[in-house]
């Protein structure tokens, strides 16, 4: 740990240790239009329930007293919905900045470990194109993309295009929703949207299993999700279970080579 | 609540934001890669995904099961995602006009 390499990601391919039996792992990665167009259409299933959220967003945004362009900025720049949502409740005078921040921060914190798993597929990429894509990474493109990794993509590209189709229905539907208005998050339920979501993931999930060896980790992984939503303040589930199945499967390693 | 501090407000949460987008990636170039270090990634990967899923399906309830139960099986039957997830949500929506709201 205490001997830190280059944050700069070109750098990484020049980083030794490769691991044996990980040999995609070793070569560089790409990021081109055609990885891009591969994303985007990799994400096409997704885009109706993200369509209907920004609507209900836009909606929500207004009842809560953001006019219709502020409310599409934020879908723009923000570009997160579970933590647009959260702070519509905390948008008041004074603002509660500290609340506020938080917030935003440990409803979007799993962001970090998104990033951090994509590191064999930012070898030997500019920094610029790295941070450039990740202005666009989600729990969705991540996904496709993870999924996509299993199958051999190395093309980074594939999270842009897939993060970019997102955006484009995310801000254009918040605006929709901004200017007019009449559907809740009831007909999102009833039209089981939401439910696209989850079987998204879910799928995404079976193409990622290697078998036995990623038994261990995944249980641990649920187990300490579904404490975290009984336990702890809301939105710290991902981030937990997430971090706890990655330590148990390094700690298994470690006890068998023991 | 003032345009300005709206404005500001609204940076202030994509700062952040995006703070968290690119610590990731930022953070792992700090890590010499090793074996170790490479295999925790790939157990972050699924895990993370699968602390996705089972809060959301246990919070679903009865017809969120049925929804991934059936995406789950067809993407194991079919070896496609797409026509999995509409198989998924078609089981969900037959279990909620049959079995009655949850």
């Amino acid at each position: 740990m205490s001997s830190a390499s280059s944050p700069d990601p070109q750098a990484r391919a020049a980083d030794g240790g490769t691991p044996a039996g990980a040999a995609q792992a070793s070569a560089t990665a790409t990021f081109t239009c055609a990885g891009c167009w591969r994303g985007a259409k990799a994400i096409l299933a997704v885009l109706p329930p993200v369509f209907v959220f920004g609507v209900a967003f836009g909606i929500a945004a207004r009842g809560h007293g953001l006019e219709g362009w502020l409310a599409a900025l934020m879908s723009a720049i923000v570009y997160a919905g579970a933590s647009q949502f959260a702070v519509l409740d905390l948008w008041k005078t004074p603002i509660p900045w500290l609340p506020l921040l938080v917030a935003t921060f440990a409803i979007n914190a799993r962001h970090i470990l998104l990033g951090a798993s994509l590191r064999g597929l930012c070898r030997g990429l500019p920094a610029w194109k790295v941070y450039g894509a990740m202005t666009l990474l989600s729990d969705l493109n991540w996904a496709a993309l993870i999924a996509a990794e299993r199958r051999g993509e190395r093309d980074l590209g594939y999270l842009l295009g897939g993060g970019l189709m997102m955006w484009f229905t995310w801000v254009g539907s918040t605006i929709i929703g901004a200017v007019a208005g009449g559907l809740t998050l009831d007909d999102v339920k009833n039209y089981a949207l939401d439910l696209v979501l989850v079987t998204f993931f879910a799928t995404t999930l079976v193409g990622l299993r290697r078998g036995r060896i990623d038994d261990l980790p995944w249980l641990v992984a649920g187990l300490a999700a579904m404490a975290a939503v009984w336990f702890l303040p809301p939105n710290w589930h991902v981030l937990v279970g997430g971090l706890a199945g990655g330590l148990a499967g390094l700690v298994r390693d470690e006890m068998k080579r023991a | 609540m003032s345009t300005t501090d709206a404005l500001l407000v609204v940076f202030a949460m994509a700062l952040v934001t995006y703070g968290t987008r690119a610590g990731g990636i930022f953070a792992v170039g700090f890590v010499p890669m090793s074996a170790r270090v490479e295999a925790f990634l790939r157990y972050l990967a699924g895990s993370v995904l699968v602390a996705l899923v089972v809060p959301a399906t246990v919070r679903g309830g009865t017809e969120a099961y049925v929804a991934v139960g059936v995406a789950i099986l067809g993407t194991l039957v079919l070896r496609k995602a797409l026509p999995a997830i509409a198989l998924g949500i078609l089981a969900a929506a037959l279990w909620r006009a049959y079995m009655g709201a949850t």
